[in-house]
């Protein structure tokens, strides 16, 4: 993706310009500066190799093949016309959700039926964060017992989500489940996350900023080649829920923050709601020489929400290929994050996400502010 | 020298008493203008109400004299452009007897396979009063009574008076905005007072006369300077004027470009349809704003900061804006580059190539829009390889492929009038974005204007804002635009007279609009004018005062 | 030709009647010279009808697979579209064209269609809130003919139409060659090359108008000085020029010698199977061909597969839309193999469509040249159901009206613009047409004759 980004410093502008304007915008006095960003496209961080390899046992198992596998064979027989057709096609896909013993949806009462266990990643790599700080995994007063990836930098790192989904087909790289909800969001703006950077004295290296994380209320406006544009003004979504902040630091024009609770807007799939990620970390490139932010995410996803999401988009289990009970299952048991006090069980899975981000403006509806053409976010970053 | 002065002031004193000081015009042959589209809209609009849609496409209008305004009165109706105007008329007409606006325009409601002609009469009496900008004569009215009857014969009374509209729509007294002439009591020729009427309307308002100026026309008050003045007065503080100024500055500024505009999306990705439209109603806004709302000084529109902007633009010009949807007020900061009109992004991308800026063009642009001065075209042998050739290591900047122009002797003399200009913009690439570097090596917006030499685009602005052509220019296009011809060569007295007023008057362009809706120099009508109205020597004699 | 003259004898007769005691004087019609004695001349020049058609598959192509861009509007077509090859001079090819929802929900296989067609982005599932181009051409032209429209769906299921006036307002396909036929040929048809003619009421109201305007003219000469009589004069010519336009349509059409109606076909077996539906569809749409000949009517509408396409191999269940979304990518090929032998079927049946009204001789040309065929699919690419850059392709001249085989590459330009400019070629009065970010007044001129 091209921003059509210009590097300009402020000293040549300054003098390009000439006596007519401001030199203040070199003074060492100079005023923070806010650097504000778009999240133009954002996956759950996975390690897919071409062959499968991270998972031995195969692909996650569709719902309609364990419909049909535990079906009697009289039935069997009938929905497949003697074998003559496929068992699932559009006309069973509603029978094949409802196989509970009583006929019930089993991504509503996923403890229904008993399948057996799930596919789940075993390969060793994986992209994260090491949030629980231990090398092997094991339980600290904020996480359960779990296994560990080393990420391809040779990090410990905690990913139990990818674990949990990295074998089902739609999840693989940009299939459906993640590239059709991306395309979404980028074509309807819903769901848009936008990042402030603010207190920023130098768009390089700043050991002291911080980062608000919110929701857009607007949409992506892209340019005549179907491109989201750069430097476009989006208001942001003033419901109070969003707007959690983060203390970060800027090195060598690379953005990590510390650790923060944050509530980020979320749309896909027919899915509207957000995502409570605790104990977040960012690390973002910011745009530089043509290129946009990009980086990782990541941190504690609530584990009721995120279920309440992945239950809802029942209908694509046919063409994506899982079985609710057996994500169910398995998931509570990968989860390693925030034990409750009472049980001891865990509450949250650990992610990350890889995302991309333009400059953009960020609107508070009550803070009108104006910028001079040459501290635009895309020149302000670039500096 | 004086006392020629005084003695042209005396003879306008006594023979038209016309405002002090106006210096005497011989005037040109009346002849006819054709309706733009915006004023064939804004009729139907006043006439039938602004609910009526107008489908279809108008013949474009050319350009003479830097007017389309002026072009007006040279082009004909074809039969491609009547072929339009028909089939407009006809759903025009359909639109103005059908449900929903029949009942707020048609006095009456005959029964099932009636005809009402006294109801007919009174419809083509009001709306054809409107539509012809003066009272249809007997005889018209009959007419259109006759055919209202007789189309209903085969279908309805309402299909009657739909093809009375039709006709009306499509006959020249609609189409054609004609100069009548009559002689007044001394044998003099003048134009009738509809068509001062019109005439002033059509400049103010860019719309026909209203029902008042109408009335004021056959009250026989535009024939003295102060029923004119009264009038002119009275348009001036309607909402209505807005219309008028922006009909023209956009026929001035060529704005009716960005309809066409069409830029490298992959150079330009920002710069798309929507952008364009929104740079040129920026523009307008930016103009409607200072000279209307805070009736300021024509010459800053050169300086201004104060502008509107939309969230489309806001990614143009790389500013925050706080509103999706619509316009917001937005003022450029002190230290931004941004300031005038001609640096605002329509008049940059507008004269500038799909995929470059173009020094050249721009510099022209000012010169004749804005300056008024007319650059020669360049020579037809013109070799254009190197000056667009940005792959030379040696042209990384306009600067220094444009140098190759003052090298050539054939192309210097022309091209010091625009380059100079034209690199103080390079600040703004071809969409109108601000840039500092190009192919890597910083720009140069240094220039100079007339012997004043600037660094950058706001000294630029400050030049033009200081350049009495600018005002000159507004002036002279002001008066072509109302008149339908550029001020011939005896009118320069006549010209610099409104000149000097509008420098009076603080260079407040209502000022300006006023002086010239009431000046005489407006409404002379001078030799090889059609033989006078039969009427007209009647209408001399029961004369008012 | 005899009933012309007689016609205009007796309107002028009447209109003396009208204005009888009264001064004013009316002119004889223009058109009294431009005749020559038997009537004949005008008649041998009056134009054919220019007729609008939509063509419509589902799920459109594997992205880069169909068409390869080249120089000066120039294209080749490639693999997922080579049964077009023959016919590429009749058609115009627009790539890159998109679909902006302003923030709505996107509908997957509807919102694509339903924004190409009525211009306005669907809020709710299911909801059509303006109409379809068709039923706003047949607005226009579809008064004149025994049909308004013909809507004609290959699936064999009726509801699968993309004619529209709103939500509540579909026009229904027919689905079987039999019922088809009967409609068109059977009891009510009556043939062009024979039988009475009356003319158009409406015709004479605008005779009438014109000669009212005549009249003005001659008192506006009056007014006008001599150097300006030119330009008047050149309006005088064009009111004339019009009238001239109006007297042809006033006589009885020249008979149809193209129109020769073919015998009942034999009983179909209806369905979704994609074997089947080629026959369906070959079948009826030589039998639309010929009711457009036959100017049965003027607007038509030929469904071959819908947006969520049901269509399927014989003995495979996957269907067209399935394998879209489940079928993997080819590592090889780089695309989805499956689904292009679908997307080849499509463009199969479209070369059919073509090939029907090509194969029908009318004036000088063909069938096609006085057609504009406006053939859309609901998405660039059905897996990801992408609505950016979705294929659209216009078949004919219009009666020259368009130029063809050329490519047009919107650059992101709103797809209401190929509609706009169909509207347009179907001298449609509309002004803009589309809502939100799909609102365009700007056909696409470069295609426009």
């Amino acid at each position: 993706m091209n921003i059509h980004l210009r590097s300009v410093l402020i000293a040549t502008c300054a003098i390009g310009m000439g006596a007519g304007l401001s030199s203040s915008a070199i003074s060492a006095s100079a005023p923070k500066r806010t650097i504000g960003l778009v999240v133009t496209s954002w996956f759950s961080a996975k390690y897919n190799t071409p062959h499968w390899e991270e998972c031995p046992e195969g692909a996650a198992l569709g719902n309609d093949e364990l419909w049909i596998k535990n079906l009697p064979q009289a039935q069997r027989i009938k929905a497949t016309a003697g074998g003559a057709v496929q068992p699932v096609d559009g006309e069973r896909k509603t029978q094949a959700v409802v196989r509970g013993p009583k006929g019930e949806d089993v991504c509503w009462n996923p403890e229904v039926v008993k399948d057996p266990p799930m596919r789940i990643v075993r390969g060793k790599t994986g992209y994260g964060f090491n949030l629980d700080g231990t090398d092997d995994g094991r339980a600290t007063p904020k996480s359960c017992k779990h296994d560990k990836f080393t990420s391809p930098e040779g990090v410990k790192v905690d990913n139990q989500l990818y674990r949990l989904l990295g074998c089902i087909l739609g999840m693989r790289n940009d299939a459906y489940l993640e590239g059709h909800p991306n395309q979404e969001r980028q074509d309807s703006g819903k769901g848009t996350i936008l990042i402030e950077i603010s207190d920023v004295d130098d768009a390089k290296n700043d050991d002291a900023v911080q980062v608000a994380f919110y929701g857009s209320i607007d949409t992506l406006p892209k340019d005549s080649t179907g491109k989201i544009l750069a430097n476009a003004s989006y208001r942001i979504n003033d419901n109070p829920i969003y707007g959690t902040k983060a203390r970060g630091k800027i090195v060598d024009g690379v953005l990590a923050t510390d650790a923060a609770d944050v509530r980020l807007p979320m749309y896909g799939n027919n899915y509207t709601g957000d995502i409570p990620l605790k104990d977040m970390r960012l690390n973002l490139t910011l745009p530089r020489e043509g290129k946009p932010a990009n980086g990782l995410m990541g941190g504690y996803y609530d584990f009721a929400k995120w279920w309440d999401y992945f239950q809802k988009i029942e209908f694509l289990l046919v063409s994506n290929q899982w079985s609710c009970p057996q994500v169910y299952v398995a998931a509570k048991e990968l989860r390693d994050g925030y034990p409750d006090p009472q049980t001891g069980e865990c509450t949250a899975l650990s992610t990350a996400m890889t995302i991309e981000a333009l400059p953009a403006f960020v609107i508070h509806p009550d803070k009108p502010n104006r910028v001079a053409a040459n501290d635009s976010p895309t020149r302000l970053a670039a500096k | 020298m004086l006392r020629h002065l005084v003695s042209i002031v005396a003879i306008s004193v006594a023979l038209i008493g016309c405002g002090p000081g106006e210096p005497k015009t011989a005037g040109a042959p009346a002849g006819f203008r054709q309706l733009s589209e915006a004023q064939y809209r804004n009729i139907v609009a006043d006439v039938f109400g602004p609910d009526i849609q107008i489908a279809g496409a108008f013949a474009p209008i050319p350009r003479t004299d830097g007017l389309m305004a002026v072009g007006s009165g040279r082009v004909a109706v074809t039969p491609s452009a009547f072929e339009r105007y028909e089939k407009l008329a006809r759903f025009v007409a359909a639109q103005v007897v059908n449900a929903d606006n029949r009942p707020m325009l048609v006095p009456c409601a005959p029964a099932q396979g009636a005809v009402d002609e006294a109801c007919a009469r009174a419809f083509y009496a009001k709306t054809g009063r409107l539509l012809y900008r003066r009272p249809l004569t007997d005889a018209e009215r009959d007419h259109l009574v006759a055919l209202t009857s007789q189309v209903a014969k085969a279908g309805t009374f309402d299909d009657g008076l739909a093809a009375g509209v039709s006709a009306m729509l499509v006959a020249p007294d609609f189409l054609l905005i004609g100069d009548v002439i009559e002689t007044d009591k001394s044998g003099a020729q003048r134009m009738t007072d509809y068509s001062k009427a019109s005439r002033l309307s059509f400049f103010l308002w860019n719309a026909g006369p209203d029902d008042a100026l109408l009335t004021a026309a056959e009250k026989g008050e535009l024939a003295s300077h102060a029923g004119l003045t009264k009038q002119a007065e009275r348009m001036l503080q309607s909402p209505r004027v807005e219309a008028g100024v922006r009909a023209l500055f956009s026929d001035m500024l060529m704005l009716e470009g960005a309809a066409t505009l069409q830029k490298d999306p992959v150079i330009y990705p920002a710069f798309g349809m929507a952008a364009s439209f929104d740079a040129s109603e920026q523009t307008l806004r930016t103009i409607v704003d200072l000279m209307l709302t805070r009736d300021g000084n024509y010459r800053d529109l050169f300086t201004t900061r104060q502008t509107f902007l939309t969230r489309t633009l806001g990614v143009i010009y790389e500013v925050p804006v706080q509103k999706s949807l619509g316009w917001v007020p937005y003022t450029f900061p002190e230290n931004d580059p941004h300031v005038g009109i001609q640096s605002y992004a329509s008049l940059l991308a507008l004269n500038s190539h799909p995929g470059r800026s173009s020094v050249t063009l721009r510099g022209k642009a000012v010169r004749e829009l804005l300056l008024c001065q007319k650059v020669p075209d360049p020579p037809a042998n013109v070799d254009f390889t190197l000056v667009s050739d940005s792959a030379n290591p040696d042209f990384k900047t306009a600067r220094q492929r444009v140098s190759a122009h003052s090298s050539d002797p054939s192309c210097a003399g022309c091209h010091k009038l625009m380059d100079p200009i034209g690199l103080s913009l390079e600040n703004f690439d071809g969409a109108g974005q601000f840039r500092t570097v190009e192919n890597g090596v910083t720009i140069d917006p240094s220039g100079e204007l007339d012997g004043v030499a600037f660094q950058n685009p706001i000294q630029l602005g400050k030049a033009l804002h200081d350049n009495t052509s600018a005002t000159q220019c507004v002036v002279s296009r002001a008066f072509a635009y109302a008149a339908g011809r550029a001020p011939a060569r005896d009118e320069r007295q006549y010209v610099d007279y409104l000149h000097k007023r509008f420098a009076d008057n603080g260079y407040r362009l209502k000022e300006l609009l006023k002086d010239i809706a009431t000046s005489d120099g407006l409404y002379a009508v001078g030799p090889g004018s059609p033989a006078t109205r039969p009427q007209a020597a009647a209408d001399a004699a029961k004369e008012r005062s | 030709m005899t009933f012309l003259i007689r016609k205009t004898m007796g309107r002028r007769a009447a209109l003396r009647g009208l204005f009888k005691g009264t001064a004013v004087a009316v002119a004889l019609p223009f058109l009294d010279c431009v005749l020559n004695e038997s009537g004949t001349a005008l008649a041998a020049g009056a134009p054919l009808p220019v007729r609008f058609g939509t063509w419509f598959w589902g799920l459109g192509f594997n992205p880069g697979r169909e068409l390869k861009s080249l120089a000066n509007h120039d294209f080749e077509f490639l693999e997922e579209a080579q049964p077009l090859v023959p016919y590429k001079k009749d058609i115009n090819y627009f790539s890159g064209f998109n679909t902006p929802l302003d923030g709505r929900k996107l509908h997957v296989h509807f919102s694509g269609w339903v924004g190409c067609r009525t211009g306005t982005a669907p809020i709710n599932g299911g909801e059509i809130s303006a109409p379809t181009l068709d039923v706003l051409v047949a607005d226009v032209i579809g008064g004149k003919t025994r049909f308004r429209s013909l809507d004609v769906s290959s699936t064999g299921d009726p509801k699968d139409s993309y004619s529209y006036r709103n939500s509540g307002s579909q026009n229904a396909g027919e689905v079987s060659p039999v019922s088809l036929y009967a409609r068109l040929f059977g009891p009510g048809y009556v043939d062009p090359n024979g039988g009475e003619f009356k003319p158009d009421p409406a015709m004479l109201a605008r005779q009438s108008v014109l000669s009212f305007v005549g009249d003005q003219m001659k008192e506006y000469q009056k007014k006008i000085g001599a150097a300006d009589r030119a330009r008047l004069d050149e309006y005088f010519t064009s009111i004339r020029q019009v009238e001239h336009q109006i007297n042809l349509q006033l006589q009885k059409p020249e008979p149809l010698a193209s129109c020769k109606v073919a015998k009942a076909p034999e009983e179909t077996k209806l369905g979704d199977e994609v074997e089947t539906v080629l026959v369906n569809h070959k079948i009826m749409t030589e039998m639309l061909a010929m009711a457009v000949a036959c100017d049965q009517t003027r607007v038509f509408n030929m469904l071959y597969s819908q947006s969520l396409s049901r269509l399927h191999r014989r003995g495979e269940t996957f269907i067209h839309h399935s394998l879209t979304h489940e079928e993997p990518t080819d590592p090889k090929l780089g695309y989805q193999s499956a689904v292009a032998w679908f997307n080849i079927r499509s463009m199969e049946a479209m070369a059919d469509f073509i090939a029907a009204f090509k194969g029908i001789k009318e004036g000088d040309g063909t069938l096609l040249d006085n057609t504009l065929i406006f053939a859309n699919t609901d998405t660039n690419y059905a897996r990801l159901h992408a609505l950016d850059a979705v294929p659209i392709m216009t078949v004919g001249r219009a009666g020259g009206r368009m130029k063809t085989g050329m490519h047009i590459a919107g650059n992101g330009d709103v797809i209401t613009r190929v509609g706009l400019t169909a509207m347009r070629a179907m001298e449609v009065p509309i002004e803009t047409w589309g809502s939100n970010s799909m609102q365009t007044a700007n056909p696409i001129t470069e295609v426009m004759a």
